[in-house]
């Protein structure tokens, strides 16, 4: 089941590739039908995964016998909502992809691509596997941004690859480490033996796992190549860079760094708690300043992937419960703040917010959406933001080495919402500028793919449940295997 | 004595087969001036040579003529690369228009010796073969690199004549200090030697690999015998450098390990001192490659910094980074042979080895723009294709000997490596071409660039076999 998950993206990929390059139409369909069949899986992997099972649709097969390295896939509470968002949004921002008008053959072939290194990163339980996953999805992406972007998006497609490989180039020695010390590659065994490893070469590995993930979270002061990279991808782009490639970097640390390195996380937590702070603070203060709408969303991100790294400094049932949930809920919404970013961006074609006012009048669907999802995004009550920041700093309260960083960083939600509303008040508000007046309300295609999203963070904000019990039971596994108690 | 070379004979088909063809290629090109005979008869010697080395019989380890050379399941792995390499070379070297037409049966002639004497390299089993080889190999390297007739390629084959006389004079000089304190001139006899020695002479025998490595740093361009290389790339014939960049490279290192092996007594004092230069040229290659303009200048820095990472193998000195580098070097050589495929078709198309000779070649040649960006993408070491497999193992190599800044900096090195080569594919893909006409890509590069592309990726995706054939290959008799 899992590879045919796999498989939906990477077929859709030789077939456009076999495709002539005029057949635009043809090749936005398969590129659809890809994501689509996709999404369908996932729905179904959904419906028959059962919470309490543990590790489900395990694939095992054996690929560099030299090496242990096998093929090795699986299901549980901790990847289960991150790929139905992979999914998800991949499917939405394909459609959303439909606004690209050059080179459609090589751009859909890249998506794909990069959809296949998105869930196989998400799936894979071998730490090589992983590694190559996490690859794969660089060169696609880099080229996502390079050739389809706008403004400097050499310069930004450059720093984004860069930085990125840097990180994971740390990741490799600490992969390479242990398993010179483990001889194996599995994930679920070097979890078991985690506390096995002595403390000196547990600090190293938590350091390496640290850079590669803290590049892609990204952890100030790590975060330079993320505004760069997320205003000059081409919409879509910033949607999956937004949603789900951040969260490759959190899920590496629930999967890998905290299980691996138990002992170290431990020591590390004030560390991490610290970081988190400064991410939330930090990427709101500067969120606040933006006058480019696409680079405020994108500092926004900074500053809500910051509750995360609290929650799971934490370790405690809520805290790590807020810190997942919290990446699932930043994916539908800041997915949502991309596309809405890449809707008005396509109409007037800039993004300054002081050249906007008054758009409320001209476009009330627009306004409508766009207003839902800042509120979302800044944490009103009742929407899927509130639930996982709230559960976040809850969990982080209770430990007491943090409650000072939980104060702190309620600053950063004054400041969301100081932000969020100066999107609104500055885009919608204020007296119609003329230049505007023609614009057109946001089409059909373009709501299609807005509408999940906001049912999905209605749905999750009213009954969190619905993704809690899915992820509950793997984080207490997880809490008490950190943790020892 | 007869009876000796017979049975050595046996073993020696392929080499004696490349010889015996290079004379009659050489005859049968100042007889015609017609390349497609010569070229037909450089094909069938290289055929029945890679045909008599599938059928040669490899026991674990065989002296053959009186102990001059080995041949054992190390020298093998050496022999299919140096035929490869070749083979490539022969095919771009066709399909290139830099070389005159009138000249190219002379140049197929060298070609195949220099196979003979890569192959040679890497069994030699004494001193004097050693010797012989090498010079072998840099002799017809030498003319190779001045085939072209204008003052750039002339100054290259000088260059490299200068540089290489003085280390080979350097490497023969620490050869008679190796005589003179051993009496031996057979590598078993000389490691047999060298443990009887006592503590002084240890001494004398760290002088001597100083020495000894000076020549070979010179072959596979180890700081700071790498001056040559840039300036002989730039000036040599496309294809020529390819064959240097690759060929050489892989046979210097064999013949490294094995004279190391024989001294393998003075090594541990001299650990840091390879260690050390292993990172500085790695670093040196990678920071220099990083403003250069000139394609091949940039593949001759970039090969600097492969040898770097290639050094790690040898410095750590296990049988872990023996194989590591191996494996290496098999990757290294299709995707750098396939690297400078591509740079000879551009270079036949607009005559320019300018970087901008690139710009905007994703629009005019789609499949040439994608290899290259293939072979450039695995050069720098990003999965799932096969230079990533090498560097993982030569990482690992580093760390399980315990050199764990070895494996830090080249880890540093990867990324500064990134730059120069995703800025090709950046000039490639996103730059806007100088003339728009699609150029088409003669059919000998498209098999070339087809081979190295397939070997790329399908050894990336799937390096089980080759690691199992490294692994057999190479455990059974050296380590």
């Amino acid at each position: 089941m899992l590879s045919v998950l796999l498989a939906c993206p990477l077929v859709g990929m030789l077939i456009i590739l076999a495709l002539p390059k005029t057949w635009v139409w043809t090749i936005r369909m398969v590129a659809l039908l890809a994501t689509g069949f996709a999404l369908l899986i996932t729905v179904e992997l959904l419906n028959a995964f059962n919470p309490q099972a543990g590790i489900q649709f395990q694939q095992h097969a054996s690929w560099i016998p030299q090496l242990n390295v096998f093929y090795h896939l699986g299901l549980d509470g901790l990847n289960l909502p991150m790929i139905f968002l992979t999914a998800l949004l991949g499917f939405l921002a394909c459609l959303a992809s439909f606004s690209i008008h050059e080179r459609h053959k090589e751009y859909f072939a890249l998506y794909l691509l990069l959809e296949v290194g998105m869930l196989g990163t998400f799936l894979a339980l071998d730490l090589f596997l992983f590694y190559i996953f996490w690859e794969v999805v660089l060169v696609p992406m880099y080229f996502l941004i390079g050739i389809w972007g706008g403004g400097r998006r050499e310069y930004s497609a450059f720093k984004f690859f860069v930085y990125t490989l840097a990180g994971s180039l740390a990741m490799l020695l600490a992969i390479l480490a242990l398993y010179l010390h483990t001889h194996t590659f599995d994930l679920l065994t070097l979890a078991q033996a985690g506390h096995s490893l002595p403390l000196g070469l547990q600090r190293w590995l938590f350091v390496g796992f640290f850079l590669g993930f803290a590049v892609k979270v990204p952890i100030v002061p790590f975060h330079t190549w993320l505004p760069d990279a997320h205003v000059d991808a081409p919409t879509p782009g910033s949607v999956l860079l937004a949603g789900v490639l951040l969260k490759m970097g959190g899920y590496g640390f629930f999967r890998i760094a905290y299980p691996v390195c138990p002992d170290a996380a431990m020591a590390a937590s004030w560390i991490m708690g610290l970081l988190g702070v400064i991410n939330i603070v930090y990427g709101a203060f500067v969120a606040l300043a933006q006058t480019d709408f696409k680079r405020l969303v994108a500092y926004s991100s900074v500053s809500h992937m910051g509750f995360v790294l609290l929650g799971l400094a934490s370790l405690t049932v809520e805290g790590m419960n807020g810190a997942m949930l919290q990446m699932f809920s930043h994916g539908l919404l800041t997915g949502g703040m991309f596309l809405l970013v890449g809707v008005l961006y396509d109409r007037a074609h800039t993004r300054d917010l002081g050249a906007f006012g008054g758009l409320g009048v001209t476009l009330p669907k627009y306004a409508g959406l766009l207003i839902f999802f800042s509120l979302g995004s800044l944490g009103l009550p009742g929407l899927s933001g509130f639930v996982a920041e709230f559960l976040s700093l809850v969990g982080a309260f209770r430990v007491p080495q943090l409650q000072l960083f939980t104060m702190v960083s309620l600053i950063g939600i004054v400041l969301a919402a100081a932000y969020m509303l100066k999107v609104i008040q500055q885009v919608l508000l204020g007296p119609l500028n003329e230049k505007w007046k023609s614009l057109s309300d946001i089409n059909a295609r373009e709501i299609l793919t807005l509408v999940p999203l906001l049912v999905l963070v209605i749905a999750v904000g009213v009954y969190p449940l619905f993704v809690l019990q899915i992820q509950d039971a793997p984080l207490r596994a997880l809490i008490a295997h950190v943790t020892g108690r | 004595m007869s009876t000796v070379l017979f049975d050595s004979l046996r073993s020696w088909w392929p080499e004696t087969i490349l010889s015996a063809g290079a004379l009659i290629v050489f005859v049968a090109a100042s007889w015609t001036h017609n390349t497609r005979p010569v070229l037909a008869l450089t094909w069938a010697t290289l055929g029945a040579s890679a045909l008599a080395l599938w059928q040669t019989p490899v026991p674990p380890a065989t002296e053959l003529f009186f102990g001059l050379i080995v041949c054992d399941p190390f020298s093998l792995v050496f022999r299919w690369l140096a035929l490869v390499a070749v083979a490539m070379t022969v095919l771009l070297m066709g399909a290139s228009n830099d070389i005159d037409v009138s000249l190219r049966g002379e140049a197929y002639g060298l070609l195949l010796l220099i196979a003979v004497g890569l192959m040679l390299m890497a069994e030699a089993n004494h001193l004097l073969m050693a010797y012989v080889a090498m010079e072998l190999v840099s002799l017809s390297a030498y003319v190779l690199a001045g085939f072209l007739d204008d003052s750039r390629s002339a100054e290259a084959s000088l260059k490299y004549l200068l540089f290489g006389a003085l280390s080979s004079g350097i490497m023969l000089f620490g050869m008679s200090l190796l005589f003179g304190l051993t009496g031996q001139l057979a590598f078993p006899d000389i490691a047999r030697a060298c443990t009887a020695l006592s503590d002084p002479a240890t001494q004398a025998l760290s002088l001597i690999i100083l020495l000894l490595l000076a020549g070979l740093a010179f072959k596979i361009s180890m700081v700071p015998f790498h001056m040559w290389t840039p300036d002989v790339y730039e000036g040599a014939p496309v294809a020529v450098t390819a064959l240097l960049s690759v060929g050489p490279k892989a046979a210097g290192f064999a013949l490294l390990i094995r004279l190391m092996h024989a001294l393998q007594v003075a090594w541990p004092p001299l650990v840091a001192t390879v260690a050390a230069l292993t990172i500085v040229t790695m670093t040196f290659g990678n920071l220099v490659a990083l403003v250069q303009t000139n394609v091949k200048r940039l593949l001759a820095y970039s090969t600097i910094g492969q040898v770097g990472y290639l050094l790690i193998g040898f410095a750590v000195n296990t049988s872990v980074g023996l194989q590591a580098l191996l494996v290496y070097l098999v990757a290294y050589l299709f995707m750098n042979l396939g690297a400078f495929a591509c740079v000879v078709a551009v270079v036949n198309e607009s005559g320019s080895e300018s970087l901008d000779a690139f710009r905007g070649l994703a629009t005019r040649a789609p499949g040439l723009a994608l290899a290259c960006s293939l072979f450039l993408l695995s050069l720098a070491g990003i999965p799932p294709l096969v230079g990533f497999i090498g560097k993982f193992l030569l990482f690992g190599a580093a760390i399980e000997g315990r050199q764990m800044w070895l494996a830090v900096a080249a880890a540093f090195n990867s990324a500064i490596a990134l730059y120069y080569y995703v800025n090709l594919i950046r000039l490639m893909y996103f730059g806007r071409p100088v003339q728009r006409t699609p150029f088409r890509v003669a059919p000998a590069i498209r098999l070339a660039l087809g081979v190295c592309a397939v070997a790329t990726l399908a050894l990336g995706l799937l390096p089980g076999a080759l690691l199992s054939v490294i692994h057999a290959q190479a455990i059974l008799n050296l380590l």
